[in-house]
C-alpha cells in the first residue's frame, strides 16, 4: 500500500525518535554510575576550590582574555589594513603572518614565546606581559581576517565620498570606513572573544604562580589535590560557560540588530 | 527669466565660483579607451549638463575632474589648481570641489548634521559650534533643517540626496559636480532635488551635471554637452542642442530619451 508524502514524513519521524531513545538507553545502561559519581560528579569534595577559583581563576581568565583581545584587535586592525594596502610588501608580510599564526597550534606559540623569547633576548618578562603578547599575537591573525572582510564590506562609495570632501586617505579610513566596518564585524568579533577565552586556558604551560592561575589551572590542580577525580575540571568548564554563553547571546543580539537596520 | 537674474544678485555673496578647463583628456581602462581626447571649458558660475548614452564616458569625465579617476593624458585646471599636475595637493583641491553621487553615499553611521560637519571639523579645522551652524544653514538651504538629527536610513532617497548636497555645500565649494543625482530616486522625490539644484544654479554656483533629466538641462543649464563613445559629439546653448540638434547621433539619442514609447511602437 502506497503511503502519502505526509504519512512517509510521520513514519520517518517516529523512526528517528525511536533510534534516539534506544541510543540514550544503551548509553545509560553501559555507564558505570558509581565510578562516574565519584570521579566526575563528586561535588561534595570541591569545597576547597572556592572562593579562589572565582576570585582568582575567573578574574585572571577575564584579564588574560581582555588583554589578549586588546593586543589582538590593534594588531588585527594593522594587519587588515596592511593586507588591503596597495604596497605589495605590506600585503605579503600580513599574509605571511596571518597564515603562520592561524596555521600553528596556539599552544606552540605560548611555549615558544614563554620560553624562547626570554632565552633568546635575555629578558625576563612579567607573566602577564607574556600572556598578553602571545595570546594577542594568535588572536590578531584571526581578527585580521575578520576585520579585512568588514573593511571590504563597506561600500566603495563611502571612501569616495570622504575623499571627495578633501579627507586624506587615513582620515577617511579612521572617521568613515573603520567605524562602519566595526559595526559590520561586531558579531564575528564577539565570536573571536569566545575563542580567545578558551585559548587562554592553554597558558598553563607557562608555569604560573598561584596568584596567576586561571580557570583551567585551577581545574588541573584540583584533580591532583582534591581526590574528586575529574570533578574540578567540570567546575572549571562551568565557569567558562558563564563567560561564553552571555557572549554568544550578545553576538546573536548584534546579528539580529544589524539584520534589522540595513547597512 | 528676469527674476532669475534678480534673485541671483542677492545670494552670490557666499559663492566664490571657480571655472574648469579640460584639455585633450584621455582615460583608458586597460585597452578600453573611455575618454578619447575631451576638451571642455566651464566658466565661473556657468551650469553645464553632460548628456549621452550610458557608457559614453560622461561619469568618468566628471570623476576625473576631482581625480576620483586618474586621467592618462591631458590637463585639467580647476580654480587655481592644475589637477593633472603630479605635485598637486589633491586633498586641498577637493575641498573646492563638491561632489554629489548617484547613490548619495551618505555616511550611514552619522546623522544628517554630522554628515555635514565631519569634514568641516576634520579637514577645515572649524570648531564644532561653527561647523554646526554652517551645517544647519545648508540643511535649511535644501529644505531639511527640521530633519538634522535623522540618520540616513530614516530619510527618503530624495531627502538623502539633499543632505548629500548640503554636505558638499558645507565645505564652501567653488564648483559642484553632480553624477546622475536623480537616477536612483523615486520619481516623486526627483523634483525636490532638482529644485535645490536649480536654486544653487541661480545663486551662481559653477555646476557640472551628468543627467538624463532633459527638462532640467533645458531649463537650468547654460550649456549642454552631448557625449558618445568617449568624445564630445555636440555642444551648445541648452535650448538649441535639445530642441534643434545638428548631429545625427544627438538626434537619435534625444528621440529615444524624450519619447521612448514612440520608438517601441515604430519598431
Amino acid at each position: 500500500m502506497a503511503m502519502t508524502a505526509r504519512q512517509r514524513a510521520r513514519v520517518s519521524l517516529y523512526v528517528q525518535i525511536g533510534i534516539f531513545i534506544v541510543a540514550v538507553a544503551a548509553l545509560v545502561l553501559a555507564t558505570d554510575w558509581e565510578t562516574i559519581g565519584n570521579s566526575v560528579f563528586n561535588f561534595g569534595k570541591i569545597g576547597p576550590m572556592f572562593p579562589d577559583i572565582f576570585l582568582v581563576g575567573l578574574r585572571n581568565t577575564l584579564i588574560y582574555t581582555f588583554l589578549g583581545f586588546i593586543v589582538g584587535l590593534s594588531g588585527g586592525l594593522l594587519l587588515a589594513l596592511m593586507k588591503l594596502s596597495s604596497f605589495p610588501l605590506y600585503r605579503w608580510l600580513a599574509t605571511a603572518y596571518i597564515e603562520f599564526f592561524r596555521g600553528v597550534p596556539a599552544l606552540l606559540v605560548f611555549i615558544a614565546f614563554g620560553y624562547g623569547v626570554p632565552l633568546a633576548f635575555g629578558v625576563s618578562w612579567n607573566i602577564t606581559v607574556i600572556v598578553m603578547i602571545s595570546l594577542g599575537m594568535v588572536a590578531s591573525a584571526y581578527i585580521a581576517e575578520t576585520l579585512r572582510a568588514g573593511l571590504q564590506a563597506v561600500p566603495k562609495g563611502q571612501l569616495e565620498a570622504a575623499r571627495s570632501l578633501g579627507m586624506p586617505q587615513w582620515r577617511a579610513m579612521v572617521s568613515i570606513v573603520i567605524p562602519q566596518a566595526f559595526k559590520i564585524v561586531l558579531p564575528p568579533l564577539t565570536n573571536e572573544v569566545i575563542l580567545l577565552t578558551k585559548d587562554s586556558s592553554l597558558i598553563y604551560v607557562l608555569g604560573l604562580t598561584a596568584s596567576q592561575y586561571e580557570l583551567t589551572k585551577f581545574g588541573r590542580d584540583g584533580i591532583s589535590s582534591l581526590g574528586a577525580g575529574l570533578t574540578p575540571l567540570l567546575v572549571a568548564g562551568a565557569f567558562y560557560l558563564i563567560i561564553t554563553i552571555p557572549l554568544s547571546l550578545l553576538a546573536r543580539k548584534f546579528e539580529s540588530r544589524s539584520a534589522r537596520t540595513k547597512r | 527669466m528676469n527674476d532669475v537674474v534678480n534673485s541671483s544678485a542677492g545670494n552670490t555673496g557666499t559663492i566664490n565660483a571657480a571655472g574648469v578647463s579640460i584639455k585633450d583628456l584621455r582615460k583608458s581602462y586597460g585597452t578600453n579607451e573611455v575618454l578619447k581626447g575631451i576638451s571642455l571649458d566651464v566658466a565661473p558660475g556657468e551650469v553645464v549638463c553632460l548628456i549621452g548614452p550610458s557608457g559614453s564616458g560622461k561619469s568618468t569625465l566628471l570623476r576625473c575632474v576631482n581625480l576620483l579617476e586618474q586621467p592618462n593624458e591631458g590637463a585639467i585646471h580647476v580654480g587655481g589648481f592644475e589637477a593633472t599636475d603630479p605635485e598637486v595637493d589633491i586633498d586641498k583641491m577637493r575641498r573646492k570641489v563638491g561632489m554629489v553621487f548617484q547613490q548619495f553615499n551618505l555616511f550611514p553611521h552619522l546623522d544628517a548634521k554630522r554628515n555635514c560637519t565631519i569634514a568641516q571639523t576634520k579637514v577645515l579645522k572649524r570648531s564644532q559650534a561653527e561647523a554646526d551652524e554652517v551645517a544647519q544653514h545648508n540643511l535649511e538651504r535644501v529644505g531639511l533643517g527640521h530633519l538634522s538629527d535623522r540618520f540616513p536610513d530614516q530619510l527618503s532617497g530624495g531627502q538623502q540626496q539633499r543632505v548629500a548636497i548640503a554636505r558638499a555645500l558645507s565645505m564652501n565649494p567653488e564648483l559642484m559636480l553632480f553624477d546622475e543625482p536623480t537616477s536612483a530616486l523615486d520619481p516623486e522625490t526627483v523634483g525636490d532635488v532638482l529644485s535645490v539644484m536649480r536654486n544653487l544654479a541661480k545663486e551662481g554656483m559653477t555646476m557640472l551635471v551628468v543627467t538624463h533629466e532633459m527638462g532640467f538641462a533645458r531649463e537650468v543649464a547654460d550649456r549642454v554637452v552631448f557625449m558618445d563613445g568617449g568624445v564630445v559629439v555636440e555642444e551648445g546653448v541648452a535650448e538649441r542642442v535639445i530642441s534643434a540638434p545638428t548631429q545625427a547621433r544627438t538626434k537619435e539619442f534625444l528621440r529615444r530619451v524624450l519619447d521612448p514609447t514612440h520608438i517601441d511602437i515604430e519598431e
